[in-house]
């Protein structure tokens, strides 16, 4: 068990600084900023991650509070209030504030169950971006709002993509860290059974409904953070990136990564991101295979790449006999998802 | 408002509320059945009309030709997305991994249809068209106008749902469907073979949807964008009750009256208008109109 985690954590940890040297080295402008896109994209699909693959509800709400995250950035940053606070304060604020009102929208939304809790969401997703389209004194209307400073602390502003880069590839390993870390705490484990039996969870004196609430209340945190993000890095806000449509986007995203695993969302949402840009002259059927690679994808290996990984590990130890008394006890950890 | 404007408005609203309704039968009835929340049935209803729009405009298929041939049209949609989406998939260990199928399904079928018919509007000619004009003919009762597409709308749109709710509340066909969505395992050890009841709701809830797009073809324009009215479906859904049909049919035909009136008087917000009531009734009464308590089959 012990050389299988470290084997696993030392490839994570490989692969990750890899990226992170090469990265840099080969791209530069728009591919760069796509690149940053999608690591900002991950923090949104961790937060799915939580919601989904640790409590089993399925949300769309993360676009909402993406739009929340940016929307409050572009008010408060760019001055059209009459007034500008500390691009950095806000990038700690919004996540507070939508946290807070993440947590409040839960308490209401998680009165229901299962599928009615996702419709929910989409409704919730859906009046928020008709809000954010036609609502001009707060989100610009259609133009949206442009001239967002760029984050900075102290003196030193982040400009450049590169700068960026950096930026994003810390804030999403701290989030990754911290995600991992909720996965084995009380409350990642009460989640995890809550999604698995939540009349069992109710019988071990799990607090359902309240578990529900803060794992809501915590993927509104990851939104809106990304939301600031996003803001800050392109300077610049519009309603279109907030319609229903995208956000089907970050669940598949998820899902294709392996929604239990927080690498795998992270490795997820880069490959969305990043592979329509590499398949851009494939034009009018990109789309098409996309939608059926999401299909067959899901037909094939419905736990994401995660899942393929773990499989392959478990096959490679198969043939170096590594650790056969020890896998039955293993199992329950990796196996993730047991319905 | 006059009178007039009134009843205009209402007769939209009734109309549009019909096809939600349609959608929303279609959308329970899989939910009921398999447990899979379908993501594309929007799309359905989208090549519902586009499947029609072929028959009666390129082909000009006379009409009593015409609607058994789509019917088949739309039975064999529904069986092809049944293996190709549901069947493959019916064991996997996660259950989220179906519904994001059906995501990547309504991708595929945008762009399939994007590709056959190309991705401008396309129009198509009402029921009963004035031969002068080619517009939509109008029945007049007193001041009041009304257009015929959309009385008929109303129409076929209750005589499709009575038609289901006869089969399976009447029938022995549809006591077996019931039978297989309320416990799987024991319909199949009764002898109720669940691979043809499955295949049957399947060819039901999808022929539903595609009615309800060659219903909405005239009224709008035959395009993409007909898939989005999946959401005002959902909508009509919760504010009906959960899990329940009859309600989710009158609360469909509300979210068709709202929006109807919403794009009257303040048509930029008519979407948060909807889904605004859709989460003030989660807040007062989350059961909806007609639902006695929260559960979930899936």
């Amino acid at each position: 068990m012990k050389i299988k985690k470290n084997l696993s954590k030392l490839f994570i940890l490989l692969s990750c600084i890899l990226f992170i040297v090469i990265v840099p080295m080969f791209f530069e402008g728009y591919s760069l900023m796509v690149i940053n896109l999608s690591l900002i994209y991950a923090i949104i699909t961790l937060g799915i991650s939580v919601m989904l693959g640790m409590g089993g509800q399925l949300s769309f709400a993360g676009l909402a509070f993406m739009g929340f995250g940016a929307y409050f950035v572009a008010n408060f940053c760019s001055g059209r209030l009459g007034f500008t606070i500390p691009t950095l304060l806000a990038l700690v604020l919004a996540p507070l504030f939508c946290g807070i009102v993440a947590f409040l929208l839960g308490l209401i939304l998680l009165k229901l169950k299962g599928t009615y809790f996702t419709f929910a969401t989409i409704a919730l997703v859906q009046v928020c971006f008709s809000f954010f389209t036609n609502y001009r004194p707060l989100f610009g209307g259609p133009d949206g709002i442009s001239e967002i400073p760029s984050l900075s602390v102290g003196s030193f502003t982040f400009s450049s993509y590169n700068q960026w880069f950096y930026l994003s590839v810390g804030i999403l390993a701290a989030v990754a860290i911290v995600v991992e870390r909720i996965r084995r705490t009380s409350f990642g484990r009460s989640l995890a059974s809550v999604r698995d039996n939540d009349m069992a969870a109710l019988t071990l004196g799990v607090n359902v409904y309240m578990s529900k609430v803060k794992a809501f209340a915590l993927s509104g945190v990851l939104g809106a953070l990304a939301g600031a993000m996003y803001a800050m890095q392109g300077n610049f806000v519009a309603s279109d990136l907030f319609a229903y449509n995208n956000a089907t986007q970050f669940i598949i995203m998820a899902m294709v990564g392996g929604v239990n695993n927080t690498f795998g969302c992270i490795v997820g949402s880069v490959l969305i991101t990043i592979l329509p840009e590499i398949f851009r002259s494939l034009e009018r059927f990109l789309q098409l295979f996309y939608g059926l690679a999401v299909i067959v994808l899901m037909v094939f290996m419905p736990m994401g790449m995660a899942g393929v990984g773990s499989q392959f590990a478990k096959k490679i130890k198969k043939i170096l006999g590594i650790n056969k008394l020890k896998r039955s006890a293993n199992s329950t950890h990796s196996k993730g998802v047991s319905k | 408002m006059g009178l007039n404007v009134i009843v205009t408005v209402l007769l939209n609203g009734f109309a549009m509320g019909m096809i939600y309704a349609l959608i929303a039968m279609g959308v329970i009835l899989l939910i009921r059945a398999i447990g899979v929340l379908n993501f594309a049935q929007g799309d359905l209803l989208m090549v519902g009309a586009y499947i029609t729009y072929a028959l009666q405009v390129d082909m000009k298929l006379p009409l009593w030709l015409m609607i058994p041939v789509a019917l088949l049209c739309f039975a064999a949609v529904a069986l092809i997305f049944m293996f190709s989406i549901y069947w493959p998939l019916r064991n996997a260990s996660y259950p989220a991994a179906i519904i994001i199928a059906t995501m990547g399904a309504s991708i595929v079928i945008k762009e399939i249809v994007m590709l056959i018919w190309g991705g401008l509007p396309l129009r198509m000619p009402p029921l009963f068209s004035n031969p002068e004009t080619g517009g939509g003919r109008l029945l007049t009762i007193g001041s009041v106008n009304l257009q015929w597409q959309l009385i008929i709308t109303g129409l076929v749109g209750a005589a499709a749902i009575g038609v289901v709710f006869f089969l399976f509340e009447h029938l022995y066909a549809g006591k077996m469907l019931q039978a297989a969505s309320q416990d799987k395992f024991a319909a199949e050890l009764i002898g109720i073979p669940t691979v043809i009841t499955t295949a049957a709701t399947y060819i039901i809830s999808i022929s539903l949807a595609c009615i309800g797009g060659y219903m909405v073809g005239p009224i709008f324009t035959v395009s993409v964008t007909l898939g989005n009215l999946l959401l005002r479906a959902f909508a009509g859904v919760i504010i009906g009750g959960l899990g329940n049909i009859k309600g989710a049919i009158i609360g469909s035909l509300i979210v068709g009256i709202i929006e109807a009136f919403a794009s009257v008087r303040i048509s930029t917000y008519k979407d948060a208008v909807i889904f605004l009531v859709l989460l003030v009734f989660l807040v007062v009464r989350p059961q909806g109109i007609f639902g006695e308590k929260i559960q979930d089959k899936a």
